[in-house]
Parts: C-alpha cells; structure tokens; sequence
C-alpha cells in the first residue's frame, strides 16, 4: 500500500525539430488506498502520465513519488507496480497459472508452494479458478480480462495502474467488470489509477477523478463535485451526458444578453460576474424545464426540434423562437412524457441551475446552487 | 457546506495543479497511514525487494551506469550483453576488414608475408584505371548486375500476378518456382554447364528445332554474359516471386474491387493501380538481387573450376579473388574490392536512407 | 501522441492468405478457356523451370562417354533401347569423393548456423525491445542492415591476412591436433567464426522484423511483472521466437552450406581433409579425360542433397526467410 505524488510532472517528446509537450506541469496526489480516475480525450497525455509512473516512458521533468520515495529512474521491473493493459499483454505461451505466477516468480524468492497458493487464491476471486491450465488463446475475451486483472492482483504491489482495462469488451461485460473492479479495489485497498477515455467509467468508479486536457490538469475532485462544480467549461462539457449546453452572452450590468435572449442575474451571481463582459451560459440538460407556461424571466419561447427518446427519459433538441441561428438547447425530459417535433414549448433555465464562465479563458465564475443535502452526496464519504 | 465548496473554487484555477490539500476529509486518513509505511520501507530497505533499489544504486558503479542509461535511455546498460557482442563480431569482421582492406589497397603488398603499411599511395588505383582488364570487368560487372535484375524483376511479377490468381495448388506452384533458390551456385553451374553443352545440351537442341545453332554458349565472349543472366534468372525468378507476392497480398482487396467497378481492364488494373502500389517490394527485391548478382563468382568459378572466368565474363568480383588468390597481387585485389565496395555503396547507401526515411529500419 | 497506443495483435502471424486469394476477382473457381490457359501456363512453366533439374537427374544414371553422346539429354536411360547406358556407378564414385567433404561442411555449417540464429536473435531484442534512445539506436541498426550488403570481395584480403597472421588457429589449438587430428581442421574453425560474423547481420534484421511485431505491451507487462531484460528474453521472448527460428535456422544453413567464396579462401584446396563438399564439387568430374558429365551431376545432387531435404521439408519457413 502506498501513497502516490505526481509534483509537477512534465513530459516533452521530441519529434525531428519541434517539440511536443504531451503532459504539462501535473501535480497530482493519490493517498493511500484511492482509486483515481484519469480521464481526458484522447491525445490529452492520460496514458503518457501512466507510463510515467510506470516506468515506461521516461520523465521530462518532475518528480514521481512512491511513498516519499522519488521513482523517477528506478526501472520498471524495480517499481512494484501492476499495470493491466488494453490489450491484456497476456503471454500466448504460457498456461494462466504460469501468466498469474510470472511477477511473483520474477519479482520475489517466494518458494513455489507459496506462489501456488497465492495464484490459486487470486483465481478464485477472478472467478477463474477452473481456467488455471488453459492458455490465453482458448479464453473469451472477457476471460482474459480477468487473469489480466489477476495477475495484477497476485502480486499484491504498491499501486495498480489501468490503461482502459475495459474498452475491449461488449457494452453488457463492460458494466458488469465495472462494479467487480470497483469491488476488488475496495477489498484489496490498493491504491490504483485507472486511466479511461470514458467518463461514464470515470464518474461511476472513481473516488476522485482527473481530468486532463493538452496535457494540462484542469480539475481533481470526487466525481459528483466535477459534475456539479466544475473548475472550467472543458470539464463542464466533458463530464455528463448528454453534456451540458452553453450559450456565448454578454454580461450587461448583471443581465445575460444575446440577440433574442435575456437573463437577469439574481445580484450575487451578478457580483461574481461583475466586469466581465463575454461570458458563457451553462445549463446541463437534465436542468431545462420544459414547460407550457407563457415566457417569462428565465423562460423562452421555445419550438420542439428532434426528440430522440431513449426510453426513460426523452432527449430534446429547442429552438429558440427569437433567435434567428439554429443553435439549439438540449434538454432530457421523462420519457414517459408526450412530446412532439414541431410543438411550441417554453424553456425554463432555472437561476439555481446554471453555470457561469468566463468567455475568454473558461474559468468558472459560478457553478450551481445546491440544495445542502445535494451538497453532502458531493463532498461526504 | 456551501462556502466550503465556492471557497473550493477559486483555487482550482485553470493552471490546474491541484495538489487538493484542502480536501481534508479524503487526504488526511492516508496520510497518517502514509508516514507508518513510510518509515517501515526507509529503515529497512532489504524487505521491500523493489523500492530499495534506489537506496542500493547509489554506489559508483550505479552511478556511472545511471549516467550512461541518463544519455541513451534507460536501458541501455542492460541491453548492452544482447546486442553488444554480436555488434561487436560483425562490425569487426565486417567494418574493420573494409578498413584494413582500404589500407591494404593503398600499399604495394604482393606475395607472402605482411604488408607494409610504411609507404601508402594510390599506385594500385592508378594501376586499375588504366588496366583494361579492369575496365571491361566493370563493364560486365555493370550489364550483368543490371540485366540479371531487371530480367528477373520482371519474371517475378509476372509469376506473381500469375499466382496471385486465386490459383489452386499455389503452395505447390510457389515451392518448385523458388526450389533453384535452395541450390548452391555450385551446383547450379554443373547443371547449366551440362545445359550449354556444346554438342548434347538442351539448349541446343532447343534451338535446333528451329533450324538455328548449336552456339557455343560459354566459349562464346559475346554470348556468356548472357547465358550467365538466364542461368542467374532461373535461379532467382522464384525469390523476386516471393517479395512481390508479399507485396501484392498486402494491397487490400478493395483496390481490386475498386479498379473493377471503374471499369478498368485487368491489363490495366494492374499497370495504373496495382504495380505502382509495389514500388516498395520492387527496390527491395531489386537491392538484394544485385547483391545476388554479386555473389555470382561462385558460379562463375565453378563453371570452369578455377579463378579465371570464360572470355567475356570476367567480373569485378572474379578478376578481385583472381588478383589475389591467384596472381598474389594483395594490394591491387584489395583496391580493386574497394572500388567493387564503393559501387555497390552507390547501390546501397541510397537504399538504407529510402527504408530509413520510411520508417522500415 | 500519447494516447495512440492500440491493441497490439500478439505477434501471431496471419494465416488467411488463401482465404483471402478467394476472395480476389476472378478467383471464383470457374472451368473457362482462360482459366484453363492460365493453369496450362504455369504448368508449362513449370515444366521449364525444372528441365535442369530433371536434365541432370537422367544424365547422372547415364554412363560416359557413350551413354551421354547417344541419348537425348532429357531421356532417361531407361526405355528396353537405352538401358545398357544405365549405370548407378558415377553416383557411387561421386559420393566416395564426396563423403567427406559433406561431413566436412556439416562440421562448420550447423554450428555456424546455430549461433549466428541465437547472435541475431540476442541482438535483435537488445536493438527492439529494449528502450533506448532511437537516435542511437538507428545508427547502430544501420550498421547491421548494411552489414548484410556487403560485397564480401571487400574483406577476403584482411580476412585472410587476419587468419594467418594474426589469429593462427591452427597454432592456437596445437593441443587438439597433438591428439591426433589432421591440423587442416583449422579451417573448420575459421570458417564457423567467420560464417557467424557475416552471417549476424541478416539473422538479426530477421529476428527485429519479427520482434517488431510482437506486441510491446506485452514485453512492458513482463518489465512490470518484475522481469529483468535477460527474464524477458528467457520466458517471454524466446520461447515466442520458435517460428522465426525455424526461419532464420533454414535460410541461414542453405547460405552456408551452399557457399563457395569463404570456403575457397580459407580452406583452398579441395584436397584438404577440411574441404568442404562445395570446394569438391567445383572440380570434380575436370580432371578425367573430357568433361565427365554423369559424374558432376551425380555429384551436384548429392551436394545439394541436405538443403533440399531441408527445402522439401520446410519450404514455407524459407519462402517467408526470403521474403522479409
């Protein structure tokens, strides 16, 4: 068990002349037991961070630390450390007892009996136990999956480190490895990172996640604290789904204003605001109301665009009358709901509901308001 | 619980590093566990067999060897015993000898003994320029090399798109057309000197069908050059076979399927989409042919059993171990490998920068 | 950049050629004038490419002179007419001339063969799968790739120079000849190192082509699991080296067995007791009274025996050496 430091850690790759900085200045800890999520499109230096800490890719600048202890130039193989692959890794040749064996054999002077016992003890809780003599050619692909995450487990070392262990397997397998990895991570109380470019695998089962962007860090928190009080707009549009709209607006002495459109702010988001003129509107679609009221302050008039339902609930495309662009608020509503493209709708974004942000750089000026029991689900244990 | 969070929010600013000390409920727990494991792994570094490493490199040796992996990359050190002795063989027996040969060449070594290495000039390459024997090596050396490979470039598409086909017994087809490949140039030789034979070769007979002959196939100067070609292109169609049909296998089906629904001839499928596609599987068949087609001085030795080739198709190759072997001329053989060397560097250095440039290397 | 990492394929080679040949337009196995005139011109070729091979196979079973001048050279001797031309003599006085020389080149040709296979194969894995800076790395791989070009004209000088004069084996092992073997077997020596040396470069450039395709998540797996380059090497990558072997192994014995050039210069003369089969062959069947052609063809089959059994038995392995 131990507790994880990324301090600033930087790598810059060098391609002929120009240089690409794939992870920019992350500083990140992970104590003791915590399961953190990174997360981040693809290209935005989740893996490379990874292989850092792994070993596998050498440091720019920056240190890594494994309980206080800098891993910068310590190899792989001396890291103690499992990583479990997208690819499995498996080795073709060798039986699954023998895959699940090898760190143990490698890595310590254990006598056989005790590494026998070990693997057998893993396998069983894979549930892999009666896979033990069969080679990695005649498992399905979820089968593989698991003695890749048994071999990890087996060793029992400092830190697992995942690189979207789950992207490989079909939608129904994926979910179920899901709550079971979660499980396992628990029981064993690992600290672990777990590097995916899916944020419903990201919100679902971190304790905290990372988000990264151009190799740049934009947010540590709990999931539920990335949703609802997002540090920028990147994180704002990355987590959630269907991801939260935003509307470009000037800020006018505390009204939200565009063409057609405007949004007096009550004054003390109006204050947080004050002095700066472009901003960003955010509402995340599950916030929009709709409803068949007349416009209104904070309401508009609105005309039913697509309906896509998706069985418990109704995704909504609006168009606002008063805007002459096609630039539509999406909004989810009850599935069991009637609604119909075409119909003449009113659009409620509630006060308490939206985001802020600042139009240039993205900061997040105002993040919603939640109701204090919304607020121990996001910060309590 | 509200201020906590919006006091949360300023300091998660855009830069990003997080660090999150304020989240006091999730980071102070393990780190009260974090300072026992802390301690344990300091003070006795023999149990943790990993991380005590980097406590235990810290002696000179490791030093230098973390100063070196610092420079090439981290494992360097530790993949030196794989490839470093089998570098250090070949680059020897191969790098070092061309050097020495290079500094053979420029002495007047000849018959028995060392050479002497006090007295160094270019006399030996002023000697081969102005010798004609030289000079009419080179050319041969130039036509056979050429002919040889376009000839069994050639061949080898063909058979090939031919095999490529969809053909039934194809593994069948594909072994007997490279089986020559297998055969010593040795052996090759006594079959194509009973071939030419004069008076009961095939060849003859072949040809006599036709009202024509016999030739004297190896007697003849103006003839051998090229009843070498076609005995080397027998040899080695079958090789420029296999790289194309590698090549042809790895276009992908859609070309084909594409070109048709265009409305393209086969003739011309193949002309405008599919053997532009080969140029790769073209110069690296073309490369290692002429080096094929340097190596013929075993056949040429063994068609007449000594280092003097039949008129005519004397070869830089075979007038070099002639000089050497032969004559004792030590330095001038060696000049003449230097030349034959640098012509082929012509061939091959251009190459090894084309599979660098894509990435083949 | 750093998240282009895909799910490698775990270095299994692709088996589905036919599968795909089918698919190709006109592979559609019909009975049609082309389809026949196709088959009938490969079958054609076929015929031609194996005329020196069947030519000499029949001339080798003829007696000479008369035999050879009074058959057609493609015919064998074995029509009622003919058969008093038929004789297994000239296979029997080749293989006497031969026997030794085909122990002779199995002394230098498997060792040679087996350590430069393991020398490219220990080679190619320290120049792939271990990480060290490309920079430094390609220069070196350079200098192997390039090693496999050239001309060996350009080094038999120094080679000889540097078997005579300066690593004299046949002083070296004075204690190996004092038990009683013939000191030519010097030669034997020299030709294993120096069919090693020169045949390093294309074993390794074989083995990295395979080793590239084995997936690298799997060797950085190995690495995590605690693996030392040299575990990695032992568990991991040779055991998967198998195939490539089988490869690298065959091509490399039909070079050495089959080549001429080294054997001539080190061991020079076909009467030496360490000639090799090659250096016998290329004179035998001179000597006697015009050209003996039963004998030298008897004598180039039984030359070329191994490496076609090796050819017939694994044809695959050396279509695919070839190819890469």
């Amino acid at each position: 068990m131990a507790q994880l430091e990324l301090d600033d850690l930087t790598k810059v790759f060098q391609d002929g002349k120009d240089e690409i900085v794939a992870v920019d200045g992350v500083s990140i800890d992970i104590p003791d037991g915590e399961f953190l999520v990174v997360v981040g499109p693809s290209g935005c230096g989740k893996s490379t961070t990874l292989r850092m800490v792994a070993g596998l890719e050498t440091v720019t600048s920056g240190q890594i630390r494994l309980d206080d202890h800098v891993i910068n130039d310590v190899k792989p193989q001396d890291r103690d450390i499992a990583m479990v692959f997208q690819s499995y890794a498996l080795y073709p040749h060798m039986t699954v007892h023998d895959n699940m064996a090898f760190g143990l054999e490698e890595s310590t002077d254990m006598p056989d009996s005790e590494i026998a016992e070990r693997v057998e003890e893993a396998a069983t809780m894979m549930g892999i136990d009666n896979l033990l003599d069969r080679k990695p050619g005649e498992l399905s692909g979820g089968q593989q999956q698991r003695v890749a995450l048994g071999r990890a487990i087996v060793r029992d070392p400092e830190v697992f480190l995942m690189d979207e262990p789950l992207s490989n397997l079909d939608a129904k397998l994926r979910s179920q490895m899901r709550t079971e990895l979660q499980r396992i991570q628990e029981d064993l109380g690992v600290t672990t990172m777990y590097v995916t470019h899916d944020q419903t695998e990201a919100m679902t089962m971190g304790d905290r996640i990372a988000i990264l962007d151009g190799g740049v860090l934009q947010q540590v928190a709990t999931p539920l604290e990335c949703y609802h009080e997002p540090n920028n707009q990147f994180v704002a549009g990355f987590i959630g789904e269907p991801s939260m709209n935003f509307l470009d607006v000037d800020n006018e002495n505390g009204t939200l204003v565009r063409e057609g459109f405007e949004y007096p702010l009550a004054p003390e988001i109006a204050d947080r605001v004050a002095g700066r003129d472009e901003v960003v509107l955010g509402i995340r679609p599950g916030a929009v109301e709709v409803e068949h009221t007349s416009a209104g302050d904070h309401r508009f008039d609105a005309t039913v665009d697509v309906v896509e339902p998706m069985g418990d609930e109704n995704t909504v495309y609006l168009l606002f009358d008063a805007w002459s662009d096609d630039n539509a608020l999406v909004a989810t509503v009850s599935g069991m709901r009637q609604i119909e493209s075409g119909e003449s709708v009113v659009a409620h974004i509630p006060e308490d509901a939206i985001h802020i942000f600042d139009g240039e750089t993205g900061e997040a000026l105002h993040n919603r308001t939640l109701v204090d029991e919304e607020v121990a689900d996001v910060t309590g244990d | 619980m509200r201020d906590i969070l919006s006091t949360l929010i300023p300091r998660l600013g855009r830069s990003g590093t997080d660090s999150d000390r304020s989240d006091a409920e999730t980071s102070e727990r393990p780190a009260s566990d974090r300072s026992v494991d802390g301690d344990v792994s300091a003070g006795d570094p023999a149990v943790r067999a990993d991380g005590g490493v980097t406590d235990q490199r810290r002696s000179t040796p490791g030093r230098v060897i973390d100063a070196v992996d610092d420079r090439f990359g981290s494992d360097f050190v530790e993949s030196l015993p794989f490839w470093g002795p089998p570098f250090l063989l070949m680059g020897l027996f191969v790098y070092g000898a061309i050097v020495w040969n290079l500094l053979i060449s420029l002495t007047d070594f000849t018959n028995f003994g060392s050479p002497d290495y006090s007295d160094l000039d270019f006399e030996m390459y002023t000697r081969a320029l102005s010798d004609s024997g030289v000079i009419s090596a080179t050319a041969n050396t130039f036509i056979l090399t050429i002919a040889f490979t376009v000839a069994t470039l050639v061949v080898g598409l063909c058979l090939a798109i031919l095999i490529d086909r969809g053909i039934r017994f194809e593994n069948t087809f594909r072994t007997i057309y490279l089986l020559p490949m297998s055969l010593s140039f040795v052996v090759t030789a006594q079959f194509w000197l009973w071939m030419y034979n004069v008076n009961n070769g095939i060849l003859n007979i072949a040809i006599g069908v036709f009202g024509a002959g016999p030739i004297d196939w190896i007697g003849n100067p103006s003839v051998v050059l090229w009843a070498v070609v076609l005995a080397l292109l027998w040899q080695f169609s079958g090789y420029a076979m296999v790289v194309y049909l590698a090549g042809l296998r790895a276009i992908p089906t859609e070309h084909y399927e594409a070109a048709q629904v265009d409305g393209a001839s086969t003739l011309k499928m193949y002309w405008r989409v599919i053997i532009p596609q080969l140029k790769g599987a073209t110069i690296s068949a073309a490369v290692v042919l002429m080096v094929f087609a340097l190596k013929a001085f075993d056949f040429l030795y063994s068609l007449v059993s000594g280092y003097r080739p039949p008129n005519g198709a004397d070869i830089l190759a075979t007038k070099m171990v002639r000089e050497s072997y032969g004559n004792l001329n030590w330095a001038y053989g060696a000049a003449i490998a230097i030349i034959l060397f640098a012509l082929a560097l012509a061939i091959i250095g251009p190459y090894l920068v084309y599979e660098y440039r894509r990435g083949h290397l | 950049m750093s998240d282009t990492s895909t799910p490698a394929t775990d270095g299994e080679l692709d088996g589905s050629d036919d599968a795909r040949a089918a698919d190709r337009p006109g592979a559609l196995e019909r009975i049609d004038a082309s389809r026949v005139a196709l088959y009938g011109f490969l079958i054609g070729l076929l015929a031609v490419y194996m005329v020196p091979i069947e030519s000499g196979l029949v001339t080798s079973i003829k007696t000479s002179p008369t035999g050879v001048s009074e058959t057609l050279p493609y015919m064998p001797p074995l029509l009622p007419e003919t058969l008093q031309f038929f004789t297994t003599e000239k296979w029997q006085t080749a293989f006497d001339a031969l026997s030794r020389g085909l122990v002779s080149s199995a002394l230098y040709a498997v060792p040679a063969t087996i350590i430069s296979a393991f020398a490219g194969s220990l080679a190619a894995y320290g120049l792939t799968q271990a990480t060290w800076k490309e920079r430094y790395k390609a220069p070196i791989l350079a200098l192997f790739v390039a090693g496999i070009f050239i001309p060996l004209q350009a080094v038999l000088v120094p080679l000889s120079q540097f078997w005579s004069n300066i690593v004299n084996v046949a002083d070296l092992l004075g204690f190996v000849w004092a038990l009683g073997i013939n000191d030519d077997y010097a030669g034997i020596v020299e030709m294993i190192v120096t069919h090693v040396a020169y045949g390093i470069p294309i074993c390794t450039v074989l083995f990295r082509s395979y080793y590239k395709n084995m997936s690298e998540e799997m060797i950085e797996s190995a690495r995590l699991d605690g693996a030392t380059m040299r575990g990695v090497y032992r568990r991991i990558v040779l055991p998967l080296s198998t195939p490539m072997f089988a490869v690298v192994l065959i091509y490399q014995f039909t070079q050495i067995w089959n080549d001429l050039l080294f054997a001539l210069i080190l061991i020079s003369s076909s009467a030496s007791p360490a000639a090799p089969v090659v250096l016998i062959l290329a004179g035998l069947g001179q000597s006697m009274e015009g050209q003996d052609f039963p004998l030298r063809m008897a004598g180039a089959f039984i030359a070329a025996l191994p490496t076609l059994a090796v050819y017939v038995a694994f044809g695959e392995e050396f279509a695919e050496g070839v190819a890469s």
